[in-house]
């Protein structure tokens, strides 16, 4: 390339919009050039920390081959896992089961029973620590009690403390030598074995109670602080207008604090749902119920099948984005306000 | 009690709720205060007497029936934290930092073949009782808040100041956490398989963590004249990274403190990431932790939760010192 031609490229690249982001002239694109430097750093950290093991995983799950090299192209570990989804249905199962599969035969329904697990699990402790929540916001905004702040330091705290320890918390209280286990085996007279919450075998009613409070550990402390944010913004001379009027404390509250705090109590739902269905560690050490989670640690640790393992994530994964953005729009809940 | 109390009343017809109370109304207003406030006591109360019980526990020698009995001890933490070496191989956190000084320390060969050799007299072996797993969470876990502060603030002030195409959309990644833990261990397996599991599980602590710090930046900024404050520095002469630099970010002092305080406690205790990705080198401390629980002793286990505990309870009187109220600024997971 000759020296004039050259120039001439840097000529067109200088009159290009991106020159003018680099070189900026007026203040208006000096602004744009700030933008971008204060942006860049994120965009970087979301496409090599996020965007790119997340197209690798989507990637592995549509690959034929991946244990050492990702290459070729199929949609088995889908049709497999839809035929699982689909062999759960009642009745028809087993028939769509087999007209999905890749075999041709129907498949086991482990997978339609783990998602299922999920949803209903996360679904009902969802409802539970939003329900809680909504009492402890309401009763740390507008009743005068004393230390206020300590109180709210005590409900966060365990936002620290990950699922394992929630587990283990678990343990201390409804264990074989549990707290409440002992206390409640001398009350009844009935040995603390068949009393205690954690330790029983998986899928059972105490088991699944036990793990139903160790959810509740990680989730009140979340729910609730949503919640706070939200009490945060109610308009009180409403409720005290009420109140003035003769409405009773709960009338004031189902029609006056309730219709202002609904937004927000959907955004809490809909963000304590995210983190129902995100709770790994806790299942792991309780052991109690075969949750989407729990299946990851099975598809990848035992048997080392990384692609069904991918499908399934991706299909968690957009469940959860969809979820999310649809409920937040419709809603209009300001996220984390 | 009047016939409309059993109508239902609907806020969208705007009907008007009944002026007489009905009976649970009455029931409302006379315990209704109180319901709530045993409520939140047993809230509380479900939350802290089991961490405060393990803590206690770990200091004793027997847990049978109720309460934990036999004599004070310290030998779960000894066991928990390595400095006493129990039975069998198995270390409390990572256990020793093992030093064997070497047999022969010096060899002189003379031209005659004759070899003077210097030999230490006996065997020496320092073991250093450092909890290396702890401590190599703290390093990691600090790294990762070096990168959210290089990555946060910007993004905080950038959302919070200026207005530009996208911002929502932005905003709503930077403090919404998108991806959970354990989906973005599993789509970090094959991504980098020749990255030490060290830069990975930075990298990916950096990315989980990153809306605490933005929320928590964001939270000072918003209380902050931004435009205003600019705008003096700039025209007393000050340029904008001048300005930046020494004027806006001193100003987010609280929120980058307390932001940092919360990205590394999480960090450090980051267990569904962790799990899945780490394969070798030096262990994350919440795997020790899982590692306590699910195979030690229940005084044992305790001990090494309680260790983290001493932590979260230090950071947590950090936080109420900078002035916010423990970890209610990390709400949104």
């Amino acid at each position: 390339m000759s020296t004039l031609q050259e120039y001439l490229l840097i000529d067109r690249v200088k009159e290009s919009p991106l020159s003018r982001v680099i070189q900026p002239e007026t203040e208006r694109e000096r602004e744009r050039l700030r933008i971008a430097v204060l942006t860049v750093p994120f965009f970087l950290l979301a496409v090599f920390g996020a965007l790119v093991p997340l197209v690798m995983m989507i990637r592995i799950s549509v690959a034929e081959e991946f244990l050492r090299a990702v290459s070729g192209w199929t949609v088995e570990p889908y049709q497999h896992l839809f035929a699982s989804i689909a062999a759960f249905l009642p009745v028809v199962g087993t028939e769509v089961s087999a007209m999905i599969s890749p075999t041709g035969e129907s498949v086991s329904p482990v997978y339609g029973r783990t998602i299922w697990n999920s949803l209903w699990f996360g679904a009902l402790t969802t409802v539970s620590s939003v329900t809680l929540g909504v009492a402890v916001a309401h009763g740390l905004e507008k009743y005068e009690l004393p230390r206020k702040g300590l109180l709210i330091t005590l409900i966060s705290f365990p936002i620290s403390l990950p699922g394992i320890v929630a587990a283990f918390m678990m343990i201390v209280l409804f264990g074989r030598t549990g707290l409440l286990t002992n206390v409640l085996a001398v009350l009844s007279g009935i040995r603390p074995v068949t009393l205690q919450l954690t330790g029983q075998p998986a899928g059972t009613a105490l088991a699944i109670l036990g793990l139903y409070f160790g959810y509740l550990y990680s989730m009140i402390p979340r729910a609730t602080l949503l919640l706070r944010g939200t009490y945060a913004e109610v308009n009180t001379a409403a409720e005290e207008a009420a109140r003035s009027l003769g409405a009773t404390p709960l009338q004031t509250f189902r029609y006056v604090t309730l219709p202002q705090i609904r937004p927000g109590i959907v955004g809490a739902v809909i963000l304590t749902f995210r983190t129902a269905l995100a709770i790994f560690g806790t299942v792991l050490v309780l052991k109690s119920l075969s949750v989407v989670t729990f299946r990851f640690d099975q598809l990848i640790k035992v048997g080392y099948e990384l692609n069904i393992a991918s499908a399934l994530a991706t299909l968690f994964f957009v469940f959860t984005l969809c979820f999310t953005f649809v409920g937040l729009r419709y809603t209009s809940a300001e996220v984390a306000r | 009690m009047s016939s409309r109390d059993t109508e239902p009343q609907s806020i969208v017809s705007g009907e008007v709720p009944s002026r007489s109370p009905s009976r649970l109304g009455r029931l409302s207003a006379r315990f209704g205060r109180r319901a709530v406030t045993a409520l939140i006591g047993l809230t509380i109360a479900f939350l802290l007497v089991p961490v405060l019980f393990t803590f206690a526990a770990s200091f004793f020698e027997n847990l049978t029936g109720i309460l934990p009995s036999g004599g004070l001890t310290l030998q779960n933490w000894k066991l928990a934290l390595g400095v006493a070496e129990s039975q069998g191989a198995q270390r409390g956190l990572g256990g020793f930092w093992t030093f064997v000084a070497p047999d022969v320390l010096f060899v002189l060969t003379l031209p005659n073949g004759v070899e003077y050799v210097l030999r230490v007299p006996y065997d020496v072996t320092i073991q250093t009782p450092i909890p290396v797993a702890l401590g190599f969470s703290v390093l990691l876990a600090l790294l990762g808040v070096v990168v959210n502060l290089i990555v946060g603030v910007p993004i905080a002030y950038a959302v919070t100041r200026y207005t530009f195409p996208g911002r929502r959309l932005v905003n709503t990644f930077a403090i919404l956490p998108i991806v959970p833990g354990i989906i973005l261990g599993i789509a970090f397996l094959k991504t980098y398989p020749d990255l030490p599991s060290v830069v990975a599980l930075v990298l990916g602590y950096s990315l989980l963590k990153i809306p605490y710090m933005v929320l928590a930046v964001q939270s000072s900024f918003e209380s902050m004249d931004l435009r205003r404050i600019e705008e003096s520095a700039r025209s007393l002469g000050a340029s904008w990274t001048t300005t930046f630099v020494r004027v806006i970010v001193p100003g987010a002092k609280q929120g980058i403190i307390s932001g940092s305080i919360i990205s590394w406690t999480l960090a450090a205790a980051e267990f569904n990431f962790s799990y899945i990705v780490y394969s070798r080198g030096p262990r994350p401390f919440s795997l020790f932790l899982f590692e306590n629980i699910s195979n030690n002793p229940f005084l044992r286990a305790a001990a090494a939760i309680s260790i983290y505990f001493v932590i979260v309870a230090a950071v947590t009187a950090l936080l109420n010192w900078v002035g916010e109220n423990g970890f209610s600024v990390g709400g949104v997971q």
